[in-house]
């Protein structure tokens, strides 16, 4: 039984109040630079957090780069240089893009599910301002974490893999001079005609006999160093020196595709493709957090997604569920990465090795964008309807 | 929707609304339970009003309807004279409110976090963040994190977070838990004093001592119903009236009165008599009381009425209304 009419008459209405006024857009959906600034500070703020990102994104590359710089100072003859072009592709592909991915990933999930699980959500709702645009000013302050971090752990790889780089390349067992012309390396082996005819790859019959290293043989009328013929038989310095420079043009186009260090395309089309990975993590688990409401769960399937799902998916072959394999986001940033680089585990890339790994599943790069495209607006688009509905 | 397209007649038709807080057969529903079930409530602007009910009786869900952290299954309802939902954004920007026990990131400072809450709303409520801290009494723990405050340091955060709003309407959702003594009385006073500035404030408790201290009107709830409202003089006025009567003779007094038409329920005790006479009972019973026990030759050295409290009318009508069904 209510008894309305028991309520006494109102009291005076207060003053008009000058703050809160109705003309500060509070129901628009676009985020204030405010609202950007302090979620970002919020996140900013976890110490934990932000020490394991850092640990994982820099740290992981700064050890092993340090200790390979250390040792190879003090221990030169039996420790190759810290850097180089082998080093950039192992760090790039197979640390900095699954762990950058990884702690994307897990920051998405705690800026998605943060506010909810400490209780702020409610504090939040309250102000009215619009919940989309609490959802949405979570992306740009996110983002302004992860993408410098990942930019700070590259640049390092970057300096060292550059800076730290051997001088010579290791061609088959043979050191020679990198960045040669075709003349340029026809000098060069010409004037080293025992290593170039005892070590280069050439299917050609050999004429000349030279002193090979390692156990003194002659080499004459043979297919090649493998299967040479032995015979003591002394050529002349014109002859090597001929052979040797045919050798070096049947190799050049091999030589050409060694690198002492990424060069700075690569390196920015790697920078870029790597950023590219670690948004698509920060954003896919910042929609799967706030659709879910927590945060270790998310982060658990982000984690198989990317060093489980992806690669078996990425190399099965399911002639029926091909689409669907195409639909995994790992497989469509795999195939945007730049050329040269080995990914998803390994097993295709290096030098020349085109888009991707040639044991991906075919896709084209078409096709990788709107997948791409797809889940970051998909989840986006979840995760913001999640949050609009939930009971705060 | 943006505020800015909103026509200025929503502004003037809400400050004529002579109510902060109207609702009209609000339900809302959890499966089969109805925790609130077409409730009529109005709240008058520039007071302040308790909302009481026992555990589970439906209060926190009502104000998280009101508030719109969540949706209501029926009914309509108004926060300072805006339609809710529709003008959810409008009537939110001034009300503040703490919603159960008040949480925060507990990393964070108190300040940080209301900088955080601050940035929700207008640009100017950045600046009352130091004010706001001020007057409940942390400013000088606003850096420390709030992980190291107390339940009662949390409490007056939170309403540090309602005030940086510079809410036109409150909503708090038992302020008193966790504070000593101290921190009660200043609660009360701040109170008090944001009804003085002319805001209004709904006070949800148990403390029932406290509301009736702090508020000027009160709404009983009772499983999901609001069972009365209105002034709290007005509704104890309308309850029983008791007699406390120090007599020589308690059982024999009892016996006396028994066999007169007063209709009165009686206790003896060995120091005298409580006397329960129903609502509207006039001074001539108890005149006639006293005239009762004289005749009788008892001897009576006090008689005296006792004030209806609201602990003891809320027994009453939620004991009788509430009851088991």
């Amino acid at each position: 039984m209510t008894t309305v009419s028991q309520v006494s008459a109102p009291l005076p209405t207060p003053a008009p109040s000058g703050m809160g006024g109705p003309r500060d857009h509070r129901g628009s959906f676009v985020p204030t630079m405010g609202m950007i600034a302090t979620r970002f500070m919020e996140l900013r703020k976890r110490r934990g957090l932000m020490v394991a990102l850092v640990l994982v994104n820099i740290g992981i590359p700064v050890v092993f780069l340090g200790v390979r710089l250390v040792l190879h100072a003090s221990a030169p003859k039996s420790y190759g240089p810290a850097g180089g072009y082998n080093i950039y592709t192992g760090l790039t592909a197979g640390v900095l893009y699954i762990f950058g991915f990884i702690v994307a990933a897990t920051l998405g999930c705690t800026a998605g599910s943060i506010d909810l699980t400490e209780g702020m959500f409610r504090h939040l709702v309250v102000t009215g301002r619009s919940r989309l645009a609490l959802y949405l000013a979570r992306i740009p302050a996110g983002l302004a974490i992860i993408v410098p971090l990942v930019a700070l752990g590259f640049t390092v790889v970057c300096a060292v893999c550059v800076f730290a780089a051997p001088t010579r390349i290791n061609y088959d067992g043979a050191s020679v001079p990198a960045h040669l012309s075709l003349s340029g390396f026809e000098t060069w082996a010409g004037n080293n005609p025992d290593p170039v005819i005892c070590d280069l790859p050439y299917d050609q019959p050999i004429t000349v006999s030279v002193p090979c290293p390692g156990g003194g043989q002659v080499v004459i009328n043979g297919p090649g160093p493998s299967g040479a013929t032995v015979q003591n038989v002394p050529s002349s310095p014109s002859d090597i020196k001929a052979q040797a420079i045919q050798v070096a043009q049947e190799d050049y186009p091999g030589y050409k595709m060694l690198f002492l260090y990424p060069s700075d395309s690569l390196m920015i089309e790697t920078g870029l493709w790597i950023e590219l990975e670690a948004t698509v993590g920060f954003i896919v688990g910042l929609g799967l957090a706030s659709l879910l409401g927590q945060r270790t769960v998310p982060v658990i399937l982000m984690i198989v997604l990317e060093i489980v799902l992806t690669p078996i998916l990425s190399r099965a072959h399911l002639p029926h569920l091909a689409n669907l394999q195409r639909a995994v986001v790992g497989l469509a940033t795999a195939h945007l990465a730049p050329g040269g680089l080995p990914v998803l585990g390994g097993g295709g890339g290096g030098p020349g090795g085109g888009h991707g790994s040639p044991a991906l599943l075919p896709e084209s790069t078409t096709v990788a964008v709107c997948v791409i495209l797809a889940w970051l607006v998909g989840w986006t688009i979840l995760g913001a309807w999640r949050m609009m509905n939930r009971d705060a | 929707m943006t505020i800015a397209t909103l026509p200025d007649t929503t502004d003037a038709r809400a400050a004529d609304s002579q109510w902060a807080v109207e609702t009209h057969g609000l339900t809302k529903r959890f499966g089969e339970n109805v925790a609130v079930n077409g409730v009529e409530l109005l709240v008058p602007r520039g007071c302040a009003f308790g909302y009481l009910g026992p555990n589970g009786a439906g209060k926190t869900t009502l104000i998280r309807v009101l508030l719109g952290l969540t949706h209501a299954d029926a009914g309509s309802m108004s926060l300072l004279g805006y339609s809710v939902p529709r003008h959810r954004d409008l009537a939110l920007a001034r009300v503040g409110a703490i919603v159960d026990e008040p949480r925060f990131h507990g990393h964070l400072s108190g300040r940080q976090n209301l900088q955080l809450l601050a940035a929700a709303r207008e640009p100017a409520a950045r600046d009352r963040i130091e004010a706001s801290l001020d007057r409940v009494g942390i400013l000088h723990r606003a850096d420390d994190r709030v992980s190291k405050y107390s339940m009662g340091m949390r409490q007056r955060l939170g309403v540090a977070a309602c005030l940086i709003g510079d809410p036109q309407l409150l909503v708090l959702d038992e302020p008193m838990n966790g504070l000593d003594p101290a921190g009660m009385q200043d609660m009360r006073d701040m109170i008090l004093s944001l009804v003085a500035e002319g805001r209004t404030v709904v006070l949800s408790s148990h403390l029932l001592d406290e509301v009736e201290r702090t508020c000027d009107a009160v709404a009983i709830v009772d499983r999901g119903n609001v069972i009365r409202q209105g002034p709290i003089s007005e509704l104890l006025a309308g309850s029983s009236l008791v007699l406390q009567v120090d007599c020589s003779d308690p059982d024999r007094a009892r016996s006396l009165l028994q066999t007169t038409n007063i209709g009165a329920d009686i206790d003896a005790s060995e120091v005298g008599l409580g006397i329960t006479l129903p609502a509207g009972t006039g001074r001539d019973v108890v005149a006639e009381i006293n005239r009762v026990l004289v005749e009788g030759r008892i001897s009576v050295y006090r008689l005296q009425e006792v004030q209806a409290s609201l602990e003891s009318w809320f027994l009453q009508v939620t004991s009788r209304l509430g009851a088991p069904q």
